[in-house]
């Protein structure tokens, strides 16, 4: 199921109906005292008006003009995928952590887990980590069970969640092959102690809906909604590379559009050493490990 | 149980809400404003390209402090709200490349860094419900966990006047106050004083003699009979745990030369001391760190330590590993007995015994001699002369000769000794004659035979390089394997790897192989590898990082001379508390006392941490009156630190105990006031730079987030509650030099806190040298600086309070530091064609006189001028009789999200990801032992025999961990990482002016390893200590496991 990857919020979402008359949806940006008069991007200049890299030789940057040239053409010629290049993974799980901190998420939340095996026997044993997006599938499994349609394929190759619509039924979190799916209960890490402090229920940034998960609303999305990665839609959309990658100490990971064929991803995706995971599924995912 | 519950049947007290916790205005927790935010709503007007925080109007570049590395970071805020921190792209520590410094803020605001796990969790280390908001005054005995919240202003009262203060709840004992410890306040007394006992330590100056020079100030003398113990003043002892750059000069300041006291102490020896003392003697005091050039390096030998969790550090240190693997066939050997994640990834995995480190070091040395695998051509420069000829920008002391007297190396011969130059000339054998050499002599090159073992006049002469050759030669490969646990085979392939790539490899270590009772030899041995090949300086090689421009002055271009900022500055004199820096021979207590003396003296090392709170309690060389204990934790974080709860329990041992600590944590539960501090998001401060990186960079530390201490009053001045506020509060009440107004010199004050840490950041603005300036801030940039600061309070950003810290005509230049966080040199710059640009260019000392010549003050036996193995010993160097009933050895290590002990407040990491630490355990010794996976253990150790702990507040732990049983574990040994396992740190209940504050148990779980490790069999109060190095012992202790 594809829909337009643009899609635009609509008026009667799940929240509005469960929550009507809460307060006006204008309140939230900059709706706070004291706030300074923001920078304004046609004053100052933004990233997205930097298509050259600031200082060459480094993958980031080179990614980062690849990203500012796709989002030069329409959403529907746009394919984001990541690679990861396992030989230069650490096992650090800094993407893990910047994942949450970046998406704000909850317990039991975290769309990027680093997985640890130990491969032989003393002394000749070695250490193999894989990190575990989700694989956005161009054949997603997931989607299809959605009985309200709340998740979809988008165009340029994400596989989105719409909190509004989502009912929070988890069968997609069940029909996805590689576990990328997590639910919302509605917890919060500081439960239990003096106070769940502000980081916790600042705005999450996904999707761009900047939606606010306070203690004092029990059922407003993303609570009770199935979430997921979506590359950092949020960050990618504004001329930002997703953070796990940002935060990657070991170098490992790579996104960037696979229409173009400058780009650094799809040099990376011609190299022998790729692989997909349960590529038998016929899932065809947008994630690549090189191993 | 519902679904919701069984999934998170670990979690303790989730069923509570806020509202059953009685809430305290002392803490964080419960004071929180009510947010105007909409739940659940989504903003109509979110739109791509108006991301939050990618307008820089909402960022601040700053340095974290999750680690000490202090990587530099860019912290995002969202409402007011701290809500990402991210690595910054400006600094080299966290981009490869980084981005030039020239870069407006506002262009590259969608530029971000790499940043580990660790400071991405820092957050949660600023924004964690039990830190402390008001000063804390116990009401009940140390480590009731009862407190008061009192006001800032009668907390300085107290302890500035002292008095009967706990009179209050029936104890009538007089507590010192800073009045009285304070004795000596003359500053030209003090300088007089100081000289004159210093002679009188030395023998030249009677006791008699100088008590009638200073009749009428005997008063001012901790003992009249021990004038060269110094004045009372030292019984003030800054205890600081981790202190950086920026209140590390502060620290120096207000103890030394504003109180008095010599005691000023950080906590390196129980991170990687006899490391920096190895290398510090090895260079002849040039370097006490120096790091391999990853970038260029085609074979790293990581020993007992990694590039990929700790370290100095990962951020900085990874990828150039990674990317060196993957893109030009860098190779690496890990030494390490646990499979660290380095180890996983590494061409070699060599898992050595703990503690055997020095014996493999000479084992890899004995094969390099044996194969002719050395730079020969290098270590033949006896002089700076020959070492040019040769383009070497270093050489080393291996020909010169020294006299071998009592089957020891004594001390290098003078060429006066041998008739053949003067008393401040080295000799060497060229060809069978001797010659004489001048270290430093860069117009007549000599070269210098290699193995030298010669009779002259009845001297015997050896060269260093022959010393070394001996202590290597002296047991056999299989002895060597029998010793460290690593074949002979594995020795020989690395070592010959580490030998086939010219100047190009080398050997980098930290903390594993020298956290040992003979960690200075061991740590010595390991770096004499790289000596070996004379890969100093060199692209690829060894190298000593790019440095920094100098914050606190000393170099010409230095706007502000801190050195000389300090009018009325007294002097302190006296030997420290932990005898560090200072000689037994040189006190009178040596000449009446004699060896072995009650405790040992270190005058090679400093920093001692395990060794500050025995040496006050015990009174040895005096007793302390005033322990201030700063982001430190030496219960916890010392190896048998559990053994100074009884200590700090008793005023009688510690007369007056104040903390000062964020939260209430494993040793401030024991305190008698606790000062509330902030966090290194709140703060300021100028960390350096790791010699990872190769090129110039200054690191500076800013508020970036709204205080949650107390605003308090001092003065007319504002500021939030912390050390230096404290600092500030305590001089200017007892008048003490160096605070308040014309602290630095005419016209120059110190009320705030930026008076001292902007004039630090302006120093790093102008540069080390005239002229070396960076570019004015634009007008835009001057609002930015302001607007990204609208949500810290007025007690924290006061344009005009900045702007008052520096001189008018820097300012400018401040804001554009500010708005980066730093200055940095160019991505490369760090090079000069084959060479590293910044060089340490000087001789490597194969032997070291200084060592050489100095006594163990526990046996009066001489160290050792060369690397040698002999095992692990106690304080007065007889071999450990261990092993028996306890069959394991234990080690420790880092999680790479896990940097000390405040990281268990980060739930990202320490509750998501490992709920708790297990012990790892090898296959063979869990399928001996009959062990699952995750069965539980009980741990026991001749320090903690019953495998329980009293934490001398009632309660009692248990050690019992699960275990992880692993294939990547060295057979015999178990590991427990550091960094869970606490007692208090928010994980106990408290009660604050009568409400209980409860406890998080999620921070309680699974074990600290530390108070299972040995206590010296001479000293009984402290862990096993390097006599040389001062290192704590962490990696020497055998436990038994037993299932439970």
């Amino acid at each position: 199921m594809k829909r337009d990857s643009g899609k635009e919020p609509r008026d009667s979402s799940r929240r509005d109906f469960l929550h009507a008359g809460a307060a006006s949806l204008a309140a939230i940006v900059g709706g706070f005292a004291g706030k300074a008069a923001a920078i304004d991007r046609d004053e100052v200049g933004h990233i997205l008006d930097h298509p050259e890299p600031f200082v060459e030789g480094g993958a980031q940057e080179r990614m980062r003009a690849d990203l500012v040239r796709a989002l030069a053409k329409p959403t529907s010629q746009r394919r984001w995928i990541m690679v990861m290049d396992l030989q230069k993974c650490i096992g650090c799980k800094a993407c893990t952590v910047a994942c949450v901190a970046e998406n704000a998420l909850p317990p039991g939340v975290a769309y990027r887990p680093v997985t640890q095996t130990e491969v032989g026997e003393f002394p000749t044993v070695r250490l193999q980590f894989l990190p575990r997006p989700c694989m956005h599938c161009d054949n997603p499994p997931c989607t299809s069970v959605c009985p309200v349609g709340a998740t979809y394929k988008r165009d340029d190759g994400i596989v989105a969640v719409d909190y509004d619509d989502c009912i929070g039924c988890r069968y997609c979190i069940t029909a996805c092959p590689y576990g990328a799916r997590y639910f919302d209960f509605g917890e919060y890490y500081e439960d239990g102690t003096p106070e769940i402090m502000s980081y916790e229920t600042r705005p999450s940034p996904e999707y761009s809906e900047d939606r606010v998960r306070l203690v004092s609303d029990h059922g407003a999305s993303p609570k009770g909604n199935v979430r997921k990665c979506q590359f950092c839609l949020h960050r990618v959309e504004d001329g930002s590379l997703p953070a796990c990658l940002a935060t990657c100490l070991g170098g490992a990971t790579y996104f960037g559009d696979y229409a173009d064929r400058e780009s650094l991803v799809r040099e990376l995706v011609g190299e022998d050493r790729v692989m997909r995971l349960k590529e038998e599924l016929g899932t065809e995912p947008s994630v690549y490990y090189l191993v | 149980m519902s679904k919701k519950d069984a999934r998170n049947g670990s979690r303790p007290a989730s069923a509570m809400s806020r509202r059953d916790w009685i809430k305290s205005s002392a803490f964080v927790g419960g004071c929180a404003a009510a947010s105007t935010l909409v739940p659940g709503a989504r903003a109509a007007t979110a739109k791509p390209g108006r991301y939050e925080l990618n307008k820089p109007e909402n960022v601040i570049y700053s340095s974290c402090l999750q680690c000490h590395v202090a990587c530099q970071i860019k912290a995002k805020t969202w409402d007011g709200t701290l809500a990402k921190v991210d690595g910054s792209p400006y600094s080299p520590l966290n981009a490869l490349p980084h981005i030039p410094f020239e870069t407006s803020p506002v262009d590259a605001v969608g530029v971000d860094a790499k940043l580990c796990a660790k400071g991405q969790s820092g957050i949660q280390t600023y924004y964690d419900p039990y830190r402390i908001r008001t000063v804390l005054k116990r009401v009940g005995e140390r480590g009731s966990g009862e407190w008061e919240s009192i006001p800032f202003d009668k907390f300085i009262d107290e302890v500035t006047q002292g008095g009967k203060l706990f009179q209050g709840i029936g104890d009538s004992r007089h507590y010192p106050g800073f009045d009285e410890v304070v004795a000596l306040r003359d500053a030209d007394l003090s300088k007089a004083m100081a000289a004159d006992a210093k002679a009188v330590g030395k023998g030249d100056m009677s006791v008699a003699a100088f008590q009638q020079k200073y009749a009428d100030h005997m008063d001012k003398l901790i003992d009249p009979a021990h004038p060269d113990l110094g004045p009372k003043n030292n019984g003030f002892v800054f205890d600081a745990g981790r202190i950086e750059h920026g209140r590390k000069e502060l620290m120096k300041w207000f103890t030394k030369q504003s109180v008095g006291s010599p005691n000023a102490f950080e906590h390196t020896t129980i991170c990687e001391q006899s490391h920096h003392i190895a290398y510090d003697e090895m260079t002849g005091g040039n370097n006490h760190h120096m790091k391999p050039d990853l970038q260029n390096a085609e074979f790293v030998i990581f020993w007992g330590t990694g590039a990929y969790t700790a370290n100095f550090g990962l951020t900085p240190m990874a990828e150039k590993v990674t990317t060196g693997k993957v893109d030009r066939g860098l190779k690496t050997a890990v030494i390490d007995p646990r499979l660290s994640n380095d180890a996983g990834k590494a061409d070699w995995w060599l898992p050595v015994k703990p503690g055997a480190d020095g014996a493999l070091a000479l084992a890899m040395i004995r094969w390099m001699l044996e194969n002719n695998r050395y730079d020969a051509q290098y270590l033949a420069n006896a002089n700076k002369a020959a070492a040019a000829e040769d383009g070497e920008p270093t050489w080393t002391n291996g020909t010169h000769l020294v006299k071998f007297e009592d089957g020891r190396g004594a001390a290098r011969v003078s060429a006066a000794e041998v008739g053949v130059g003067s008393e401040d000339q080295y000799v060497v054998s060229v060809g069978g004659d001797l010659i004489a050499v001048t270290e430093d002599d860069e117009d007549t090159p000599v070269h210098g035979d290699l193995f030298v073992d010669a009779e002259v006049g009845g001297l015997r002469l050896k060269s260093a390089l022959d010393l070394l050759r001996v202590e290597a030669m002296s047991r056999t490969q299989e002895q060597y394997e029998a010793i460290t646990g690593v074949p002979e085979r594995q020795v020989a392939e690395v070592a010959r790897e580490f030998t086939s790539h010219g100047k190009r490899a080398v050997v980098e270590l930290y903390r594993g192989p020298v956290q040992h009772t003979d960690g200075y030899y061991a740590g010595s041995a390991i770096i004499a590898m790289n000596v070996l090949i004379g890969n100093a300086d060199w692209k690829g090689g060894l190298q000593k990082g790019g440095g920094h421009w100098h914050e606190f002055g000393g170099k010409s271009g230095n706007v502000y001379q801190f050195a000389d900022m300090h009018p009325g500055a007294l002097k302190a004199f006296g030997p420290t508390m932990t005898r560090e820096k200072h000689r037994y021979e040189d006190y009178t207590l040596f000449r009446e006392e004699g060896y072995p003396a009650k405790r040992p003296w270190y005058p090679f090392s400093g920093n001692i941490y395990q060794e500050i709170i025995p040496s006050f309690a015990q009174g040895y060389p005096y007793p302390g009156q005033i322990l201030f204990l700063h982001m430190g934790t030496p219960a916890l974080a010392s190896p048998a630190g559990d053994k100074v709860i009884a200590m700090l329990q008793d005023p009688d041992k510690v007369p007056l105990f104040i903390s000062c600590d964020i939260v209430i944590g494993e040793t401030t539960m024991y305190a008698d006031y606790v000062l509330p501090d902030l966090t290194y998001m709140e703060r300021w401060g100028t960390p350096h730079v790791t010699p990872d990186v190769t090129t110039m960079t200054s690191k500076v530390r800013q508020p970036v987030a709204k205080p949650l201490t107390e605003d308090v009053t001092i003065d007319g001045e504002t500021m939030p509650i912390s050390l230096e506020a404290f600092l500030i509060a305590v001089a200017k009440r007892l008048g003490l030099s160096g605070f308040g107004d014309d602290a630095f010199g005419p016209g120059m004050h110190f009320n705030r806190p930026e008076d001292w840490h902007l004039k630090a950041i302006a120093n790093i603005a102008l540069g080390d040298k005239p002229g070396e300036v960076v570019p004015d801030a634009s007008p835009a940039e001057h609002d930015l600086l302001v607007k990204s600061r609208r949500h810290l309070p007025p007690s924290v950003f006061d344009l005009a309070a900045w702007k008052r810290a520096v001189r008018p005509e820097e300012w400018s230049k401040v804001v554009y530091v500010l708005n980066r966080g730093g200055r940095y040199a160019p991505f490369g710059s760090g090079y000069s064609g084959d060479y590293m640009k910044r060089k340490m260019g000087t001789m490597f000392h194969l032997f070291v006189d200084a060592v050489a010549a100095q006594r163990n003050s526990m046996s009066g036996e001489y160290f050792s001028g060369v690397p040698e193995y002999r095992g692990q010993y106690d304080a007065a160097g007889a071999t450990l009789n261990r092993g028996g009933a306890y069959p394991y050895l234990l080690i420790t290590f880092k999680e790479a999200f896990g940097g000390h002990s405040r990281t268990i407040s980060n739930y990202w990491t320490n509750v998501a990801m490992m709920p708790e630490n297990m012990l790892w355990i090898s296959a063979k010794d869990a399928a001996r032992l009959g062990l699952r996976q995750f069965q539980e253990v009980r741990l026991t150790s001749p320090a903690q025999p019953k495998g329980t702990l009293d934490v001398g507040d009632g309660r009692t732990l248990d050690f019992v961990a699960k275990v992880d049983i692993r294939e990547g574990m060295l057979p015999g040994t178990v590991g427990l990482s550091w960094h869970y396992g606490h007692w208090a740190y928010g994980s106990n209940d408290v009660v604050v002016d009568g409400s209980v504050i409860k406890g998080d148990a999620r921070r309680a779980a699974g074990l600290c390893p530390n108070p299972l490790m040995d206590v010296d069999p001479i000293l009984k109060d402290v862990c096993l200590t390097d006599p040389v190095g001062a290192s704590a012992s962490f990696f020497d202790t055998y436990v038994n496991v037993t299932p439970v």
